[in-house]
């Protein structure tokens, strides 16, 4: 190199002595590697005060050509460094698609070329260009691939608020609709202008050529370039397979754990206000109407009627004592009731309507107007497990807290 | 008169209940079969909707909706939180976990949210777990539960709301 008055032991003697200063501009300089003047100088300084070995700017600069100032004052590392250094910190920096396509681009041009070449000397140089660009390429595509791997599992850390979850989703999406959609197609074989497909083609072309070409110097490097092609379909299967079976479920998989996670919260924050959560709660159902009862009160209710029943044949031997008693008109205490539209507590209200018109209340008078429950257009809910006391004429009812409310027309 | 499925009555008494029916439970099979029958069935005969999904089934209706499914999406959604915010994949745990109940009780306590469940059913935890232990939302054995596929219908919840919400900023 005319320009350089170094040799490459010096280059590398200085990326050793200087490894945390070239990582730390590294970093800093990311993704573009130009890194703001002030910086700059402040990295530069603190590093000379706080390591034993120095360095200075105008070395690092017009010597090692490190980096160069440009005109609007920032520095702009060597690209002929950050391609070693993301290769040496694995630290590779994202290609648009595009670029990456414009790449293998060239493995078209030249493999066109490569097909109607006659002379000998073009065609040997076309076949090692074609090796170059695809090793390149490869390289390229590997370490873009380890990047979105590794920025796919920094996404799964757990979120601490919601703007988190926010940033979560447009990240994957970001990625799944920029780059893992676009390499895809790059990568994808049934895609007529994707790379792999100029593999295979060149693969189909070489394994001829490599045992008809004229020259056994043209068979030594068609047979160069047939393995070459065959690497890197082996190598571009595993990237794709990467991409499509890990990375992209994995991505499609944090956007939707996020979103459940971004909509359980609206839910929560807004639990008193439902209007704002939207969406209405999924309907179940609550176990039906005939149920509105508990069992312990159906079987004490069986109990009573049955005593009932049990003293119908006395009364056969004592005629002349029975005395037709006053039933309510169950249709006038449902009128009442409808004009209520919601009763918290049905007995009772039972008993005080009763109470309205009559001091004795016994139970054939209760269950007249209780049995308004088993109304079709009245819907009976019962929630709570307390009991409260009814005092009758002739029993002592202990009723749980049923809420009715008026069925709605259809 | 037609032939109704041996399991029939089950059928019918277990999504009356409240009961979400669930693959690869038999009765689920006979309901997919005869998706079109038993829905025009509930319909019909109860008003209610029935609902079947890719693997569960159960009923709804506007008339007689459960009032607590409030309470069961809340207990859900702070769970879902709380596991996500101690590292734990959520979805995983929940699609697949077990969970023992005194430390499921403990860990949504100590929540800065527990305030809200407070007010709710969820309070009595036990008795909230039997209760959609019966709905076969939830599976209960011994000390420790897990959750079923019906749990994937209050995940349907959250991406909706979510949806929904994103819908609204982008409208601002």
């Amino acid at each position: 190199m005319s320009n350089l008055n170094l040799s490459g032991k010096d280059i590398l003697k200085f990326l050793l002595t200087h490894y945390e200063f070239v990582q730390l501009v590294f970093n800093y300089s990311k993704p573009d590697f130009i890194i703001d003047s002030d910086k700059f100088h402040n990295l530069v300084n603190g590093y000379n005060t706080s390591s034993e070995s120095k360095i200075s700017l105008s070395k690092i600069t017009t010597e090692f050509k490190f980096c160069r100032q440009l005109p609007t004052g920032e520095y702009k590392l060597n690209g002929n460094y950050t391609t070693f250094l993301e290769f040496i910190f694995d630290d590779f920096i994202l290609d648009l698609p595009e670029t990456l396509k414009n790449r293998y681009q060239a493995i078209f041009n030249h493999f066109t070329n490569l097909q109607t070449e006659t002379n000998i000397n073009r065609i040997i140089l076309l076949i090692q260009e074609i090796i170059k660009v695809v090793e390149k390429f490869l390289n390229d595509i590997e370490g873009q691939t380890v990047r979105l791997l590794r920025d796919t599992e920094s996404l799964k850390v757990n979120a601490e608020n919601h703007s988190d979850f926010t940033i979560r989703i447009q990240k994957a999406n970001y990625w799944i609709d920029e780059y893992i959609i676009p390499l895809n197609a790059i990568l994808n074989k049934d895609h007529p202008n994707s790379v792999v497909n100029a593999i295979i083609q060149i693969q189909h072309y070489t394994s001829e050529k490599r045992i008809l070409a004229d020259t056994y110097e043209l068979k030594r490097e068609f047979e160069k370039l047939y393995a070459c092609a065959v690497n890197a379909k082996t190598e571009l299967d595993k990237t794709l397979s990467k991409l499509t079976r890990e990375l992209l479920p994995l991505l499609e998989r944090i956007k939707s754990d996020s979103i459940i996670l971004s909509g359980f919260y609206h839910f929560i924050e807004n639990i008193d206000q439902p209007e704002n959560y939207i969406i209405t709660l999924p309907i179940l159902l609550r176990r039906t109407k005939g149920n509105a009862m508990s069992k312990t009160f159906s079987s004490e209710a069986e109990f009573y009627v049955d005593q009932f029943n049990y003293h119908t044949p006395e009364i056969l031997y004592e005629e002349e004592t029975e005395e037709i008693e006053w039933l309510p008109d169950a249709s006038y205490f449902k009128e009442q009731l409808l004009k209520e539209r919601e009763v918290s507590n049905f007995y009772q209200w039972c008993f005080d309507s009763l109470k309205e018109h009559t001091d004795n209340i016994t139970l054939s008078k209760f269950f007249t107007v209780s049995n308004l429950i088993l109304e079709e257009d009245i819907i009976a809910e019962y929630k709570e497990e307390t009991r409260f006391e009814i005092q009758l004429s002739d029993a002592i009812l202990r009723m749980p807290k049923v809420k009715i409310y008026e069925k709605l027309s259809e | 008169m037609r032939n109704y499925p041996n399991d029939h009555k089950e059928i019918v008494s277990n999504l009356l209940e409240g009961r979400f029916i669930i693959y690869p439970n038999p009765m689920f099979a006979t309901i997919q079969i005869q998706e079109d029958e038993y829905k025009e069935f509930f319909k019909e005969s109860y008003g209610f909707e029935l609902n079947i999904d890719s693997e569960f089934a159960y009923l709804s209706s506007n008339e007689v909706s459960e009032k607590r499914t409030r309470d069961f999406t809340l207990f859900l959604a702070m769970l879902c939180r709380e596991l996500d915010y101690s590292g734990k994949n959520f979805r995983d745990s929940i699609e697949l976990g077990t969970f023992d109940i005194d430390e499921t009780e403990q860990l949504l306590r100590q929540s800065s949210r527990w305030e809200i469940l407070e007010k709710t059913t969820v309070a009595n935890f036990e008795g909230f777990i039997d209760a959609w232990n019966k709905k076969n939302v939830l599976k209960r054995t011994g000390n420790q539960f897990k959750f079923t596929k019906a749990v994937k219908l209050f995940f349907e919840f959250a991406v909706n709301v979510a949806n929904a919400k994103l819908k609204e900023q982008q409208s601002l």
